[in-house]
């Protein structure tokens, strides 16, 4: 009998906060990145 | 497309993340106190790569580690080299007596702490220190070598060497670094002493031939997997040993050296991805009550497998979900860097950054196993003099005890965040230096780099992540 992951929530919730600075990283970098483009996009206009 | 990279990346870096934690024990004694919850070092961890990088986009505006001069230092004699490798012989020929003649009780023979401890673990470390050391002791390239010295004596012609195929690569030292980490990780009888050394005399049986057919430096710098895997460590020493001649250079200007031939990326994958399995395997969310492997060990037992059978298999699925999980994060990182300008291949950005990850690997073995080396390595002191566990007592050093007090849990905490950290960092640099000979404006080379931080970023707090894990 598999146990739902929300069963075991306590065990790896926490797991959560470092998975938070990856994503932080990830989305911050990815809007970085679609401003350039655009910057790069009105130079070349 | 970027939209569709963006969402795949954070599934992939959350699928690395949010797994159950689990951690790393090797031997760790004691209870951790330490002043900040551990989460908080990974959350540090970041803003420290993220200031690097800052820092190297600013500061570092040409590459530094791409060509560098090596000072000459010293040349070996001969009989140095000769005598290393009748040493590495010699050692070899008694761990592999150990493991047939000696006590078949693991802790009690030579042969577990040899292979798992001083060879697997003590040759990185001491590489890093002394540059690629393990080449002088290789026994079985020491014998190769020695045979075709005799053979050369006695005037007879040997065969000219087959050419090493290209297309090979290092794909068998990828295979056999994935065997080892089995063996170590997976297999029930790995500590069984026999079993190992009917392991590394067939190791040793396949260097010898292939060495025979394509060459004895070809097939060493390629296809004998832990040459090469020592060699990838000795890259990033300062110390650099070529044709018994010792030449200094700054430390990681080796790592841009890599010719990185078909298998290449594989083999580091590999090499991340086995060591993060043995710190997933270790933790509670693996192994505890309600884990994976049990519930995975359950379905194969349904399926008719034996229950050791069944564990065999959940564990290689763990192991192959780790090297491919590490594997697709740099993918996703070469795949990023493949959208900011046009001109290189995938697999052409993936082998030119792949040095990168070399450091990283280094990183993931001082995390993983430092504290196995601290403590489990002193075993050796009584068993060299007790090699076979029978009570010998050759060198008077038998009744040598592993003092446990040599460093603490939180000595070893931050021994292992600071590896992965500054590994990461030399990463990022590596990336940011080849970036800069890759990609002709500077401004095409910092923006490539954002999505090696971000895989710089993954690999820190996954490897965080795995190590709380075992702390717990």
């Amino acid at each position: 009998m598999i146990a739902p992951p929300l069963a075991h929530l306590g065990h790896w919730y926490h797991s959560l906060l470092y998975l938070a600075p990856v994503l932080i990283v990830v989305v911050v970098l990815w809007i970085q990145e679609r401003r350039e483009r655009g910057r790069e996009a009105d130079e070349d206009e | 497309m970027k939209r569709r990279l963006a969402v795949a990346g954070t599934l992939a870096l959350g699928a690395a993340l949010a797994l159950p934690a689990s951690a790393l024990a090797h031997g760790l004694v004691g209870k951790q106190d330490l002043p900040i919850p551990r989460w908080l070092f990974a959350w540090a961890a970041t803003v420290v790569l993220v200031v690097s990088f800052v820092a190297l986009a600013a500061l570092w505006p040409r590459p530094r580690l791409e060509h560098v001069k090596e000072r000459r230092v010293w040349t070996a004699p001969v009989a140095l080299e000769v005598l290393c490798g009748a040493l590495g012989i010699a050692a070899f020929a008694v761990t592999i007596w150990a493991g047939f003649s000696g006590t078949q009780t693991a802790t009690a023979n030579l042969i577990p702490t040899v292979v798992y401890v001083v060879f697997w673990v003590g040759i990185p470390f001491t590489t890093l220190l002394l540059g690629n050391v393990f080449g002088a002791f290789n026994p079985w390239r020491a014998l190769a070598r020695g045979v075709a010295w005799l053979a050369s004596r006695g005037g007879s012609e040997t065969p000219a060497p087959l050419p090493y195929p290209k297309w090979l690569g290092r794909w068998p030292a990828a295979l056999t670094i994935l065997l080892f980490a089995w063996v170590e990780l997976v297999y029930v009888n790995r500590d069984d002493p026999t079993q190992l050394a009917i392991m590394a005399l067939l190791y040793a049986g396949i260097q010898l031939v292939g060495m025979t057919l394509y060459g004895i430096e070809p097939w060493t710098r390629n296809a004998d997997g832990f040459s090469v895997y020592f060699r990838l460590f000795s890259m990033l020493s300062p110390l650099h040993w070529r044709d018994r001649t010792l030449y200094t250079r700054p430390p990681l200007s080796g790592a841009p050296t890599l010719d990185a031939g078909p298998g290449t990326v594989p083999l580091l994958c590999v090499m991340i991805g086995t060591v993060s399995f043995d710190g997933l395997s270790q933790g509670s969310l693996w192994t505890g009550t309600g884990g994976i492997a049990p519930d995975l060990q359950q379905r194969f037992i349904n399926l008719g497998f034996s229950g050791e059978v069944a564990l065999e298999i959940a564990f290689t699925i763990g192991l192959l979900f780790m090297v491919g999980l590490v594997s697709g994060v740099y993918r996703l990182g070469v795949l990023g860097m493949h959208s900011v300008r046009a001109g290189y291949s995938t697999t052409s950005l993936s082998r030119r950054f792949v040095h990168s990850l070399i450091p990283i690997a280094l990183a993931y073995v001082i995390a993983h196993y430092f504290s196995l080396f601290v403590y489990q390595g002193q075993a050796m002191a009584f068993l060299v003099s007790d090699p076979l566990g029978d009570g010998s007592d050759f060198f008077g050093t038998a009744t040598a005890t592993i003092n446990y007090n040599v460093i603490g849990a939180n000595g070893v905490w931050y021994v292992q965040v600071f590896a992965l950290v500054l590994g990461h960092a030399c990463g990022l640099t590596l990336a940011h230096d080849r970036a800069l000979v890759v990609y002709q404006r500077v401004r095409d080379a910092t923006r490539s780099q954002y999505w090696m931080l971000a895989v710089m970023v993954a690999f820190t707090s996954l490897g965080l992540w795995l190590l709380s894990a075992a702390a717990q």
